[in-house]
């Protein structure tokens, strides 16, 4: 266990922080290279003003006419990309291991609130899955990949979850949680996961063709 | 009844003071707890930690492994500093923010047990619900 532990929690680390990184600059790049090459409109339309404009309407919940009209499926997205990304930055026990290996700290959450932040985020990817499986519009476009990105998702919030309440299988439970964590980190530049990374580009895209082109909002 | 009452009486009285024996015998710590940790405002578990038995098992010999003592220059010195406390030395940011302490708790433990492959390193190895 020691071994393993080591492990997870000193080279993979570094592995996944370095995929992670360089993997993002690695897309960002090709992304604008590719756009040099093959469609130069999309430097000539970008617009700092309509990107904005757009991104914001994006972000606030209800902000776009298609998220009104899916008010539950707003409701879920919207906890679950809060907490998704909260918990992990500002979960004690994380804050703790930053202090150790690089004497920094931050604020942190505390335990229950971050417990129940968790469960949002495990009762959102429920939500997901069921609505794949039984809406026919959405199940017409679903492929296996979809319910793996869920379940690299998902992962690290059950496993996490399981270990901090310390049931049965504590340590294989809190390694898996480690490495689960880990290949989400890695997954996000190399597959789908990557609209987080892509979002404010893709949107301020759409902001400025629809804004300063066709004079029309994309929201 | 009488009878059975009284062995009651005398169980309960051994039970006592044999516990009141071991709370007050000086060698035996059982769990870390420094008083610069406020325990109301404690996050996690106290940590189980039998002093003399553990540095029986994991053969420490010298008590200036954890309980270390540095001169003016911050060299590392051969005396030992046992009876004062970690948080003597090693101040907590504030009554609220212990993070620089809890830091050299684990560095301390943490550190020898993953460096030996011996000993908890796990969050909950150490703070068991
Ligand atoms: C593995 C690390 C370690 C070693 C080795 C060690 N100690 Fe300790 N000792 C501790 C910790 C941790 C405490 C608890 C501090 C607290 O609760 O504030 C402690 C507490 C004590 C206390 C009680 C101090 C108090 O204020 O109550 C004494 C006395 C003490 N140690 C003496 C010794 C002696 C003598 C040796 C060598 C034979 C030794 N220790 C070796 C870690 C160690
Ligand atoms: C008499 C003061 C004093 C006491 C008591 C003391 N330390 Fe230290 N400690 C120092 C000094 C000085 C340093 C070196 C400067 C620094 O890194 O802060 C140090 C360094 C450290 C370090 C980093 C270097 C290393 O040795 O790995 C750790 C971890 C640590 N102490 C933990 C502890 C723990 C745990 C206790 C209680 C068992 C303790 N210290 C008791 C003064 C003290
Ligand atoms: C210099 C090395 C070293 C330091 C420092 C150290 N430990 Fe250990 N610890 C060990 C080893 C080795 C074992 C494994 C003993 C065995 O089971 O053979 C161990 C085992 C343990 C165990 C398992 C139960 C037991 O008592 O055997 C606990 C709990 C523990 N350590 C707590 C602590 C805490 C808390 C600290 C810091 C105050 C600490 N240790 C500091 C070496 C160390
Ligand atoms: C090797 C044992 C060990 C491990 C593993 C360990 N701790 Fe600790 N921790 C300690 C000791 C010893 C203290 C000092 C406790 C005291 O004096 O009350 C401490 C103190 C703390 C404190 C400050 C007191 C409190 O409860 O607010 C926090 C927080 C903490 N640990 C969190 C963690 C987290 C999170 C992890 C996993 C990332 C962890 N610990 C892993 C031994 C350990």
């Amino acid at each position: 266990m020691h071994g393993l532990y080591n492990f997870v929690s000193g080279p993979m680390v570094w592995i996944a922080f370095i995929l992670f990184i360089g993997g993002c600059l690695y897309r960002l790049v090709s992304l604008a290279s590719l756009a040099k090459e093959k469609d130069t409109a999309v430097y000539a339309y970008m617009d700092f003003y309509y990107a904005l404009r757009s991104i914001f309407h994006w972000i606030i919940p209800f902000g776009s006419e298609n998220m009104r009209r899916q008010p539950l499926m707003t409701l879920f997205t919207f906890a679950f990309h809060i907490c998704l990304i909260c918990v992990p930055l500002f979960l004690f026990a994380h804050v703790v291991l930053w202090k150790e290996s690089w004497n920094i700290s931050w604020g942190f959450l505390s335990d229950s609130t971050a417990d129940v932040m968790t469960l949002i985020v495990i009762a959102s990817c429920i939500f997901f899955l069921v609505r794949r499986l039984t809406r026919p519009e959405v199940k017409f476009l679903t492929n296996r990949s979809d319910f793996i990105i869920l379940a690299i998702v998902a992962a690290p919030f059950i496993t996490g979850f399981w270990a901090y309440h310390q049931w049965a299988g504590y340590r294989m439970m809190l390694i898996l949680h480690i490495l689960s964590g880990e290949i989400m980190l890695i997954a996000i530049p190399f597959s789908r996961l990557s609209h987080a990374i892509f979002f404010p580009l893709t949107r301020g895209y759409m902001g400025s063709e629809f804004g300063a082109v066709k004079n029309a909002k994309d929201w | 009844m009488k009878k059975n009452r009284l062995a009651l009486y005398i169980a309960i009285a051994v039970f006592v003071s044999v516990c009141g024996g071991i709370a007050f015998s000086q060698e035996d710590i059982r769990t870390v707890a420094d008083s610069a940790f406020d325990v109301r405002q404690i996050m996690r578990p106290p940590v189980r930690f039998l002093h003399d038995g553990h540095n029986e098992k994991a053969q420490i010999g010298d008590c200036n492994v954890c309980h270390h003592a540095y001169d003016e220059k911050g060299q590392k010195t051969d005396d030992s500093s046992e009876g004062t406390e970690c948080s003597e030395c090693h101040k907590p940011e504030t009554p609220e923010n212990t993070l620089a302490l809890t830091r050299a708790y684990h560095l301390q433990c943490k550190g020898c047990h993953a460096e030996r492959k011996a000993g908890p390193v796990m969050c909950g190895e150490c703070h068991v619900k």
